[in-house]
């Protein structure tokens, strides 16, 4: 790279944004074919139930239907669908994969589970005609509760197993027994936490076309990760892989459901395009997206640490339940991100961590932004917390005196993380993070004058602190291809899908920096199989730091190119070249050398030969596959009021103290923290899922379930600090989780600051103006 | 959702029980029915259309049966309703105290399972509109029976 590069960390206006801001973006809605036909499925209305029979004579008779499908339809394609994300090799660990056919037989296990798919001229038809299909169900009693799950005569939601646990994981760190004897003081609390729908802007949508004449099959499709999409329709529809093409376009928000799902849509509009000959599409709305789309709910903690007298951990121990829903196709992701991240940036010496997920009767759970890193953050600040209380240290010395020192990296925790490595922190430098976090926000000054004066006057205000890490960048790797074109400009495609990161900004800085061009000359292509199709997607905070590190490799290859080119044509050893402006030139003659599109040219002759061991053009593909994940950290801090009569907390400041290694677009990264933040504050006092004691789903719109607006959302006030992470050349980790991830415990810790001396003690998020009254009421008495 | 309360008729028991167990009556009274037949001993089917919040005019299809007859003074009803936008189930107990006046009065309570999209996005509004539609058809009958005994 340039000694001083251009772009990297400049605050680089969206290449995308033109696009996105004049309507001209391709949604998966957007696809219009000719002759397309429109599905809408048949969803179950129990959430535990035996089908005694579905009956869709009336329906398939409906005018303007065109086929109806059930699971007796199917085949040899009614199979389960694929086991995702299977455990890492922890021992001991007990896990039964159970996973979803696309079609319910014999037993629906969630409301809202697919039986019958309608295929017909227009969507109102579709809807129409799925009043016509005939189910009868005999319900069976759900399981809803997570503890209530687990007792012996539970009914099952999997009745070849023997009870409801879905996995059983035991990790150790050390030894907790001798921390525990150690310890001059424990701390035991139980938490709850739980979280709720992506809430994307866009719902999920599929789109597919079979060409028949060049069996060909393209599906549009709103996934995060087209090419194991791609790659596993292929093999369960017979097809080559390269018979099929996926694209994913712009998708309005991913969040983690979005992810290479295979869900029971994703499967059967492309068997039935296939079968009937026709362009299909179909959009889910946003009640489907309540109970079809995955989601993320709650986990019950039993947590216990042992601390010295000057409040040093020794150890900590946690058991859990988890609420993994009807199914486990994403094996353990969650959980295991929440027995990681409770570890923090904390020195932990002893760690014993155990969980058993759960299955339930609600709708499946995998990741959502965060992953369960939320629920372990809670657990081990909310601990640090009591702690500090219980031994009269302030709450910002306690974390303080626990910090892993910058000594001490790479920090091996021995344990397992999710991408079925160590958990290994790569580097970092946490206490000036919290000390820039306590100076900014003014922590001591706000508890010497501010808070006195306030309360004085009868305002009930609290502060709170809050540290985190976040594993990002995880493998197993991801490619891309960058071609200078003969107008000079330069296309840059890779794997990964987009839904707003800002991909097409962050891509192009690396492969502007790389090649002396402007930012706005590189054209970036992601998401479209037919462009691109090794790698695996968008998830785990990764695109940036896996996919942007193969752009930068493949840049870099580009440039060898040119170098090795212009310096043969030129007769110049290529140290004495330069690449700036869209040329290369010699360094002490800048009229001598090529404009880079020229050069592309002289790559691709019209005569002559391609010599052995070269390639024509000015083109490279290149890979990246960090051994491990980096780790980012950070800090946030709050400043809150509560009004103890009506319950309501006004979030007067929000800060933001982020390392996430090397910046490439500061803006950019502003802009992931506070989309995160304002989905924290919607974990934190807005949204929760209510379910009744039969698993029906009572809150399935945004009439019911509460996200935040733009005036329940303060200005975010952030800073940057830059540690690069050794695992990658240009030092990068990621920040997609951040902004939500501590959110709910600095929550809990400002709200009972705020009401010091009422005995509230917070373990639970979500809280609402409901439940913080209840809390209120509660301690009074 | 438990739905109970207590209604005065202004009437001898006798005559509310009459009332309670004639389906022409029933199915001018209850709001939202449409039809309301007798298909066997103490078994009636019929076709309701009720709105709950943002659900309009959703259309069920009922079973109802009736059961633990000791007449004239308690029954027990089952239902069991199907509809494009949810289902419905439950079983309310009613019991009828004669007073001087004379004055019936009926002890209800029931407890209703609803479920399917009608309950997901009209949880809020299910209780009320479910109490409004009970006294709704109290009111209703209550008329009935105050036209039926001023005819004899």
């Amino acid at each position: 790279l340039p000694a001083e590069p251009r772009y990297l960390s400049a605050r680089v206006a969206r290449n995308e944004d033109a696009r996105l801001l004049t309507g001209r973006a391709l949604f998966v809605d957007d696809v219009q074919l000719p002759g397309m036909l429109h599905v809408a499925f048949v969803r179950s209305e129990h959430a535990h139930g035996r089908i005694t029979s579905v009956d869709v004579q009336k329906a398939r008779q409906h005018a303007g239907v065109r086929a109806v499908y059930t699971a007796a339809d199917l085949g040899d394609y009614l199979k389960p669908g694929p086991l995702l994300v299977p455990p890492p090799p922890i021992p001991d660990l007990v896990f039964h994969a159970c996973t979803q056919l696309p079609l319910a037989k014999d037993k629906v296990r969630h409301v809202g589970e697919p039986i019958a798919m309608v295929v017909a001229d227009s969507r109102y038809v579709a809807e129409d005609a799925i009043r016509d299909v005939l189910v009868d169900i005999e319900p069976i009693d759900a399981v809803v509760d997570l503890e209530k799950g687990l007792a012996a005569d539970a009914p099952l939601v999997h009745e070849h197993l023997t009870s409801n646990v879905a996995a059983h994981v035991v990790q150790r760190k050390g030894d907790w027994a001798s921390a525990k004897k150690k310890a001059d003081v424990l701390v035991a609390r139980r938490f709850r936490y739980d979280r709720g729908v992506s809430a994307p802007i866009e719902n999920r949508a599929v789109a597919v076309e079979w060409n028949a004449r060049s069996e060909e099959l393209t599906i549009w499709d709103t996934t995060q990760a087209p090419i194991p999409i791609r790659n596993g329709l292929a093999r369960m529809l017979g097809l080559l892989e390269s018979q099929v093409n996926v694209i994913a376009p712009f998708v309005g928000g991913g969040f983690g459901p979005k992810i290479m799902m295979f869900y029971p849509e994703e499967l059967l509009l492309p068997w039935a395009a296939m079968r009937l000959n026709r362009p299909l599409k179909w959009t889910e709305d946003r009640q489907e997206n309540f109970y079809a789309t995955t989601q993320e709910r709650g986990q019950v903690h039993d947590a216990e640490m042992a601390l010295t007298r000057d409040g040093r951990i020794l150890g900590v121990h946690d058991v859990f339940l988890f609420d993994t829903g009807a199914y486990d196709p994403y094996g353990l992701t969650i959980p295991i991100n929440s027995q990681c991240t409770l570890l923090g940036p904390y020195d932990i010496p002893d760690y014993e961590s155990e969980f058993k997920a759960v299955f339930t009767n609600k709708t499946i759970v995998t990741p959502v932004r965060g992953a369960g890193r939320q629920h372990g953050v809670f657990v081990s600040e909310r601990l640090l917390d009591a702690a500090a209380r219980e031994l009269g240290i302030d709450r910002v010395e306690i974390r303080r005196r626990n910090l892993i020192g910058p000594e001490k990296f790479p920090v091996n925790h021995e344990i397992m993380f999710q991408d079925s490595a160590p958990l290994v922190y790569d580097s970092g430098n946490y206490l000036p993070t919290l000390e820039q976090a306590v100076e900014l926000i003014g922590y001591q000054e706000f508890l010497r004058d501010d808070q006195p004066r306030l309360r004085a006057e009868g305002k009930h205000v609290g502060i709170a602190v809050t540290c985190y890490v976040e594993g990002t960048g995880i493998g197993p790797y991801e490619g891309a291809r960058v071609t200078i074109e003969p107008s000079g400009k330069v296309r840059c495609a890779t794997g990964v899908g987009t839904q707003g990161q800002g991909h097409f900004t962050v891509f192009a800085q690396l492969v502007a920096d790389a090649l002396g061009v402007d930012v706005e000359d590189v054209r970036v292509v992601t998401g479209d199989t037919r462009e691109f199709h090794w790698g695996t997607g968008t998830f785990a905070s990764r695109g940036a730091v896996v996919a942007g590190s193969a752009c930068h490799a493949a840049a870099m290859a580009v440039r060898d190119k040119v170098l090795s080119l212009a310096g043969s044509l030129l007769n110049v050893p290529e140290g004495e070249l330069e690449l700036s402006g869209g040329r290369v030139y010699v360094k002490d003659a800048h009229d001598r050398g090529y404009s880079l599109g020229e050069l592309s040219g002289k790559a691709n002759p019209l005569r002559g030969a391609v010599r052995p061991g070269t390639e024509p053009g000015l083109e490279s593909t290149a890979y990246f596959g960090p051994d491990r994940g980096s780790t980012a950290n950070g800090v946030h801090a709050i400043i809150v009021e509560v009004d103890p009569e009506t319950a309501t907390v006004e979030i007067k400041r929000y800060l933001v103290v982020h390392d996430c290694g090397t910046i490439i677009n500061p803006m950019l990264v502003e802009g992931q923290i506070h989309g995160g933040v304002a989905q924290g504050i919607g974990n934190a006092f807005y949204e929760q899922l209510v379910y009744d004691e039969q698993g029906q789903l009572l809150n399935a719109s945004f009439m019911d379930y509460l996200i935040p607006t733009a005036t329940d959302v303060p200005p975010i006030e952030t800073a940057h600090r830059e540690t690069p992470s050794p695992y990658n050349p240009v030092g990068l980790k990621g920040v997609g989780e951040a902004g939500c991830i501590p959110t709910g415990a600095l929550f809990a810790q400002a709200v009972e600051d705020a009401l010091a001396g009422s005995g509230v003690e917070i373990t639970e998020i979500p809280l609402s103006p409901n439940r913080l009254f209840e809390l209120l009421e509660a301690a009074k008495r | 959702m438990i739905l109970s309360g207590t209604f005065n008729f202004e009437g001898p028991r006798a005559r509310v029980w009459e009332i309670l167990q004639d389906p022409a009556v029933l199915a001018k009274a209850l709001p939202g029915t449409r039809t309301l037949t007798q298909v066997g001993e103490d078994r009636y089917q019929g076709v309701m259309k009720i709105s709950v919040g943002p659900v309009n005019a959703a259309e069920f299809a009922m079973n109802v049966e009736l059961k633990d007859k000791v007449a004239p003074e308690k029954f027990a009803m089952v239902i069991d309703g199907k509809g494009g936008v949810g289902f419905t189930k439950g079983t309310a107990n009613i019991q009828l105290d004669e007073q001087p006046g004379p004055v019936t009065v009926m002890t209800y309570s029931s407890d209703v399972q609803v479920g399917g999209r009608i309950a997901a996005v009209g949880q809020r509004l299910l209780e009320s509109v479910g109490k409004m539609m009970t006294k709704q058809a109290l009111e209703a009958l209550n008329n009935e029976l105050k036209v039926r005994l001023r005819s004899t």
